[in-house]
């Protein structure tokens, strides 16, 4: 099994780490919220939201090259929804170009637009790079069920995140059998019809061992609880980190839209 | 189709947040009702099946590949409100833990991929069904169609959110969306219909199980 488990660095020791997974969990929420509420047009506001993120990492000890490397590996999904935007903003034309029979011009407006959607997308991957990598899953999933996510989602989760790199090898496993069956020079439409009897062929080892892991389960006394033992609570740091970290992001979205007003 | 964020405007991400976190407590309150602790360790799994089905790409026109969504799949073989349950809990973990598909756009994509997709697949499976019978070829066919327009529709109703959100107009978003997915649609629905015509002949038992039968959840 060869998988970067995506909270290795979780077990490190920083101010970030100590913190409870509930401040972490809103203040990633409000630092999106933030930036999403932030005016296309005000740069210095998202030069201040990165700083206060790039702090947040070099406060965390977690490689800055992690993080970086995890995020910019979304960047080529989000080019992809966004690079429609320049073509069909209206305003003044930054540049016009003829491809085959389409006139396409492409607006300041539009531009604008573009590079705004990328920044706030990186801003946004940024932070919740930062919160993945300095919470094990385990306190994450806590966090999301004081914060009143459903037990039941929350358990469907812990069991879904403990299997899913078993599932993913037998993925694996079976693309590896399939490939070395000569399977890139059939015709499309068998290689579909491939891809789906292994779609369910998987689908029926998953029910199966649902089925076992759920036996092996109750011969072990399974009575629908999980217990898990406590992680770091709400303490004064919490409260310090809250309350700083919200005012910077609130009071940059403030004066980003003061600014802009006057 | 995972929305990243930075895409949606703040109406749309308090509107879909709400939609999403109304259908998902329906569908708790109904698991809590007819699941039994033996049906939470299997939901979690097959939530982890279809984030491993995630990752067999599926060949499409000129060299390109799709991958399956599932929600169709999950919706005709476990019924739609447990498969509205185990496709949140892959967006949320495909959110929180893997970055694919924002935070503030998990609203919108569980209401995309999670609760239309699956009643959108599973109501014109169940039509399906209805008009040619429940038969093989019934079965087939209703999975088939029913797959791709939960593709489609999903598709559509993120070109909405994001027309609506002034990242571009509606004219040129809905058909971009809803003609790319059409095509992308064709490779879910022959992959899912595969998987059913398979699970089918191994294992026909398991097809709306026991537990998770339409009145059961």
């Amino acid at each position: 099994m060869k998988h970067s488990f995506l909270d290795k660095y979780s077990d490190r020791d920083s101010l970030v780490h100590r913190l409870d997974p509930r401040t972490k969990l809103v203040a990633v929420f409000l630092f999106i919220l933030a930036v999403a509420l932030t005016s296309p047009a005000m740069w210095p506001g998202f030069a201040v939201y990165f700083v206060i993120i790039a702090a947040l990492v070099l406060l965390s000890h977690v490689p800055v090259r992690y993080v970086l490397k995890r995020s910019l590996v979304i960047i080529p999904f989000v080019v992809l929804i966004a690079v429609f935007i320049p073509f069909f903003k209206e305003g003044e034309v930054a540049g016009s170009y003829n491809i085959w029979l389409w006139q396409v011009s492409v607006t300041h407006n539009g531009l604008q637009v573009f590079w705004n959607v990328l920044a706030k997308a990186w801003l946004s991957i940024l932070a919740l790079v930062t919160l993945t990598a300095t919470t094990k899953i385990t306190d994450l999933l806590r966090g999301l069920e004081q914060l009143r996510l459903p037990r039941v989602m929350v358990m469907i989760l812990s069991f879904m995140y403990r299997y899913i790199f078993v599932l993913t090898d037998e993925v694996m496993r079976m693309k590896q059998a399939r490939d070395s069956r000569n399977f890139g020079s059939g015709r499309r439409l068998w290689q579909i019809k491939t891809v789906g009897s292994m779609t369910g062929t998987l689908f029926i080892r998953s029910y199966e061992r649902g089925e076992r892991v759920y036996a092996a389960m109750l011969a072990r006394g399974y009575d629908g609880q999980t217990r898990t033992p406590d992680g770091p609570g709400f303490r004064a740091a919490d409260m310090v980190f809250g309350l700083g970290f919200g005012a910077a992001v609130v009071l940059t979205c403030i004066f980003s839209f003061l600014y802009q007003v006057i | 189709m995972h929305i990243p964020d930075g895409f949606l405007n703040v109406a749309t991400v308090a509107t879909t947040y709400a939609a999403s976190a109304g259908g998902i407590s329906y569908a708790v309150r109904e698991a809590n009702k007819k699941l039994r602790e033996k049906h939470v360790p299997l939901m979690g799994i097959l939530a982890a099946f279809i984030f491993a089905a995630q990752m067999l790409n599926f060949p499409i026109a000129g060299g390109t590949s799709g991958h399956l969504v599932g929600a169709g799949l999950a919706a005709i073989l476990l019924g739609p409100w447990a498969s509205v349950l185990i496709m949140s809990c892959v967006l949320i973990a495909q959110s929180l833990i893997f970055q694919d598909g924002g935070l503030l756009a998990l609203g919108a994509n569980i209401f995309n991929m999670g609760i239309v997709a699956s009643f959108s697949a599973y109501f014109i499976y169940r039509m399906a069904t209805a008009a040619l019978g429940d038969s093989r070829r019934g079965r087939l066919i209703g999975g088939f169609v029913g797959a791709w327009a939960s593709v489609v529709v999903s598709s559509m109703f993120a070109a909405i959110e994001l027309a609506l959100s002034g990242a571009s107009p509606l004219a040129v978003v809905l058909p971009a969306m809803a003609g790319i997915h059409a095509l992308i649609g064709i490779g879910e629905g022959l992959v899912t219909g595969a998987a059913l015509s398979l699970v089918l002949a191994a294992r026909p038992d398991l097809w709306q199980s026991r537990v998770v039968r339409r009145s059961a959840i």
